[in-house]
């Protein structure tokens, strides 16, 4: 077991180093030029100045040599304190969003954790349930509603998906809201009334006592978290059935029910609790996506997470943000699934022994 | 003579009368191999399957007949035609005064009228509707089936060499396969997107590109998975006694057997891809505006978020089109996964 | 024994070890030892049988001599040419003299090549016929097997498992090879399918003066094949010996208890003899017992038996056994050194 754990976290630093060689390899992609936007907020006018930029950063150095450089940062010659460097958190400025890449990601990540915590139940819930019962109810309609359920939801786009409750919902009756909070709550949150502790808006209203605003967090990510949960239902839904039905076929759930079991016992204890496993290795991978910045969700819902923030940044071609919010959701996507990895070993002990 | 032994074979050199079957071989099943043949079969007989088909095949009708069903206006046809500049959306029905085309062969008859209209309503700026979704099924064929070609290439070749090298080979491909797959799709393609459009300029190829580079990963790792197992198996090992050379033995056993799954995930991906490139477009990444393109119709929406039930148009024509291509794929993708799995064999 | 005393193949402390990784960095622990040092030799003409339980290593070893298991040791000599010591390209050529016949015939033939295809591979991969000559030579092959030539340009689904069987012999006779590895060839058949292949193989040898390793695990249909019978436990030879002197003689106890368990129909015969039943459960390959590895369950073993392991001596003229613990029948008297053949 232990050995398995090894194993797993030894492969991290080297997704971690092949990830960033990736996304470096794509910022070299740009010329000297415009990789200086990395290290300076007002971007230089005259020629001479960008040439000192160039070579205080070693912009046309070799490819590795610049690796390094990009990883560590650079010494200041004049005060000998450290300049950039992304194993230090400077990733860069964004000239679009006029700050520091690393306060976009303190701004916006606490929103997609957010979000993604009150997704995970209703996400995992609804479709396991379905695809149970279908399976035990093996074509009778709601089988058949199931999967024809299944097919027509893997299909729909999540944007259309989006815009459609935000036609229903929100355009004319306004039930529920885009965005992250209303103008009233914008106003107790940057009023420092409303005290951070997590930085999570729905746990801080409830932390603070404040149940009116942790309704209205509420009604903004009703919607999001429709949207993001519908397709995953959709496929659960099918994983979930057939898996089902394949555990029911086994033969010890005939001899469970040739034991005199009530069927709801064969089910419920027997069947349910194997058929699941192929389903938490999905729903593990499901809950690492969830972090890894949603980005169609959060963007057609004006939704200030990570994943909008890319949006907006790509959309605007600022390749510095972009790329610098790219490393930090690989890295987070490597740590969740370390996790995810680690805690599947314990469930199911096949894995430890491969 | 020694005694012999108690079970003692008949000497009767006969063949017994052995069971074969009769059946007649088409040439369509000689031309396809067997279990091809089957899964085509199969494929015919479900209902869900049959469904899929046609919606491709109307799909595939209307990308094939664009030029006549909505003529162009422009030079280039992929620029859609716009009635003038305004900011407003115009309803379904609403005369058409500016860039007209050539009244198609099917207008009069299905509406009766002379007189061009946006049959579908315009976006904001004008853009016709029916023009894009028209337009925007040659763009989904076109981008599909590129991304989808030389995904599945680059994964079969990369996955092959893997699994048939095997050692530090196989080490260093499957590594680098992890390594890319840990990185979230979408946020990959918009960001490689991004970094190539000041380079390559805004066109098509950059998500193209983009895309490509992150989606070959799936093929590469199921094909590998094919061919170890199929590498075991005892014709292959016959081969090799045989006298088989390794390379022939690679494209004339294992491949041809271990290549169908991958198959399956790719007629699957053709529906994921269209899906991801309508969503990169809706982002405003990749095509220019204007462009005859789902995505790009869609991204329209984004501004009349609060009138979305005035506009609904603009969501509900182009977003059940691209439903309709995406369900279309999968479901054949999906009948031909039930056809492959074993163990869904006995039931068909 | 046979006339003709050319050593066609000698097999020589052969040894076929399967590594097994732990830990973190995958080091390896230990190994299957699935044949651990087996030495015979078969004569041009001759049909060794090699029998044992499932696992005991016959399997691999036929293989490892058609150099499809790379031997962790020993020495594969082809008309003295060592088969482990050559490099690819040589091996390959030399397979148009060793061929192997293999025991599933729903997984030997490629699912998507006709019958035709499949038998003339071989020729195709030595490039020795074409077109109307690589047809003629299928039928040819077909007929030798008795099989209808007009079959061939089905595929193997529609043929029965005795018949693709026969497209398998079809296959490793292509070449006119000299010695063929079968390995359990009858075992997935029907019975009475089996005893017509066993003929069509007999037929075959007489006709094409054929060289067979023998594998299987059906005691009586060995005995009917062979000329001679190695008896393998547990990755080694434990008795090689004649045919009929092995099952009217054998001298080692797990033979004995081998033999003691086939089913007898005669009831007179089955009450008289007396039953030697083993005990215990197979030890596994990657830790063999120490000394005598089949002392765990054999029931003559005591603590000589611990100490190592014995020879594998010749005991009478042409009877290997590899036991401290043999019993000759009171009219049969030990062969010393002096007199050894």
């Amino acid at each position: 077991m232990t050995n398995y754990i090894i194993r797993r976290l030894l492969m991290v630093p080297l997704l971690l180093i092949g990830v960033t060689l990736i996304i470096f390899g794509m910022l070299q992609l740009l010329g000297p030029v415009e990789r200086s936007a990395l290290y300076v907020k007002d971007f230089p006018k005259n020629d001479k100045q960008i040439q000192g930029i160039i070579t205080r950063y070693g912009l046309d150095e070799p490819f590795l040599k610049q690796y390094g450089i990009w990883l560590f940062g650079v010494k200041d010659p004049f005060s000998g304190k450290r300049d950039g460097g992304i194993l230090f958190g400077d990733f860069g400025y964004s000239r679009t969003a006029s700050q520091d890449v690393i306060d976009i990601v303190k701004n916006r990540f606490p929103n997609t954790v957010d979000l993604a915590l009150w997704t995970i139940y209703p996400m995992l819930s609804v479709g396991v349930w379905l695809g149970v019962k279908a399976a035990v109810n093996q074509n009778k309609f709601i089988d058949q509603a199931a999967r024809v359920y299944s097919i027509i939801g893997t299909s729909f786009p999540t944007f259309v998906f989006g815009l459609l409750l935000l036609m229903l919902l929100y355009a004319g009756p306004q039930w529920f809201l885009p965005g992250k909070m209303s103008d009233w709550v914008s106003k107790l949150v940057f009023s420092g009334e409303l005290k951070q502790y997590t930085h999570l808006l729905s746990i801080d209203a409830l932390l603070n006592l404040r149940f009116d605003i942790f309704v209205d967090a509420l009604r903004h990510m009703v919607m999001p978290i429709l949207t993001l949960s519908y397709i995953n239902w959709a496929t659960y839904v099918r994983v979930t059935r057939s898996s089902m039905l394949e555990t029911l076929r086994m033969d010890y759930v005939t001899t469970a029910r040739a034991k005199g079991l009530s069927e709801k016992t064969v089910i419920n204890e027997h069947a349910r609790p194997n058929a699941m496993l192929p389903i938490v290795t999905m729903a593990g991978s499901s809950i690492v996506g969830l972090l890894g910045g949603v980005v169609i969700t959060e963007t057609v819902f004006n939704y200030p997470g990570i994943g909008k923030a890319a949006a907006d940044a790509a959309a605007q071609l600022d390749v510095v943000t972009v790329l610098g919010l790219a490393i930090f959701s690989g890295s987070i996507l490597i740590v969740s699934n370390l996790v995810v990895d680690v805690i599947y070993a314990f469930i199911d002990p096949r894995v430890r022994l491969a | 003579m020694t005694e012999q032994s108690e079970m003692i074979p008949t000497g009767d050199n006969r063949m017994l009368d052995e069971v074969h079957s009769d059946r007649k071989i088409t040439w369509l099943e000689k031309a396809l191999g067997t279990e091809n043949y089957r899964i085509v079969k199969g494929l015919l007989k479900t209902p869900a399957s049959v469904v899929g088909f046609i919606l491709i095949l109307i799909f595939v009708l209307i990308a094939i007949f664009a030029p006549v069903i909505m003529p162009p206006v422009d030079k280039d046809p992929y620029k859609m035609p716009r009635d003038g500049y305004s900011g407003e959306p115009k309803a379904p029905g609403a005369v058409w005064t500016r860039k007209v085309p050539d009244v198609p062969f099917w207008y009069e008859p299905l509406t009766g009228k002379t007189e061009m209209t946006h049959v579908l309503g315009t976006t904001q700026g004008q853009y016709d509707i029916l023009y894009g979704i028209v337009w925007g099924t040659r763009t989904a064929f076109k981008t599909g089936l590129l991304v989808v070609a030389v995904t599945v290439t680059v994964g079969v070749v990369l996955g092959s060499i893997a699994a048939y090298y095997g050692g530090w080979v196989d080490n260093i491909i499957m590594r680098i396969t992890d390594i890319f797959m840990t990185l979230p799709y979408i946020m990959m393609a918009l960001i490689f997107s991004a970094v190539l459009t000041p380079i390559l300029g805004r066109s098509l190829w950059p998500p193209l590109i983009a895309m490509i580079s992150f989606g070959w990963m799936g093929y590469a790792r199921v094909i590998r998975s094919d061919i170890l197992s199929i590498k075991e198996r005892d014709f292959v090992l016959a081969a090799k006694v045989s006298g088989v050379k390794k390379n022939r033995i690679l494209f004339k056993h294992v491949l041809p057997n271990a290549i169908f799954p991958t198959l399956v995930l790719a007629s699957l991906g053709i529906g994921d891809v269209v899906l991801g490139f309508a969503a990169l477009s809706f982002l405003g990444i990749g095509t220019d505006v204007g462009y005859a393109d789902w995505g790009q119709i869609l991204s329209f929406a984004r501004n009349w978020i609060t009138n979305l039930d005035r506009y609904w148009y603009i969501v509900v024509f182009p977003g059940l089109t691209l439903t309709l291509f995406v369900m279309g794929w999968n479901l054949v993708g999906d009948a031909m996964r039930d056809i492959l799995d074993p163990r869904m064999r006995g039931k068909s | 024994m046979h006339n003709n005393d050319e050593v066609l193949v000698r097999v020589e402390d052969l040894k076929v070890h399967f590594p097994i990784y732990r830990g973190v960095i995958r080091r390896q622990v230990g190994a299957v030892k699935a044949v651990d040092g087996v030495s015979f030799e078969i004569h041009k003409g001759e049909t060794l049988g090699l029998v044992g339980e499932s696992g005991c290593g016959k399997t691999t070893t036929g293989r490892a001599i058609v150099q499809l298991y790379k031997p962790t040791a020993g020495h594969i000599y082809f008309r003295d040419i060592d088969l482990v010591a050559l490099k690819e390209e040589p091996m390959r050529l030399m397979r148009q003299n060793i061929q192997m016949i293999f025991q599933d015939p729903y997984a030997s033939l490629n699912p998507r090549m006709t019958v035709r295809d499949i038998v003339a591979e071989p020729l195709v991969a030595f490039g020795l016929a074409t077109g109307k000559e690589l047809d003629d030579r299928v039928r040819e092959l077909l007929d030798l097997v008795r099989l209808d030539p007009d079959f061939m340009h089905r595929f193997p689904h529609e043929f029965s498992g005795g018949q693709r069987q026969r497209i398998g012999i079809a296959r490793s006779l292509a070449l006119n090879p000299d010695f063929i590895v079968c390995d359990e060839p009858i075992s997935a058949l029907d019975v009475s399918i089996q005893a017509q292949i066993v003929n069509l193989f007999e037929d075959l040898q007489k006709d094409l003066d054929l060289t067979y390793l023998f594998i299987a695990h059906d005691l009586s249909m060995v005995r009917h094949i062979s000329n001679r019978v190695a008896v393998m436990y547990l990755g080694i030879i434990v008795e090689l010996a004649d045919r009929n002197e092995i099952y009217e003689n054998p001298l080692h106890p797990y033979t004995q208890a081998l033999l003691s368990a086939i089913p007898v129909p005669d009831p007179e015969h089955y009450r008289k003899r007396s039953r030697i039943v083993m005990e215990g459960d197979v030890p596994s390959p990657v830790n063999p017992p120490s000394g005598c590895r089949f002392r765990t369950r054999c029931p003559k073993a005591d603590q000589e038996c611990e100490k190592g392991r014995p020879d594998f001596r010749e005991v009478l003229p042409g009877h290997f056994v590899e036991c401290f613990k043999v019993e000759l029948p009171a009219h049969l008297k030990e062969v010393t050194t002096e007199e050894n053949r």
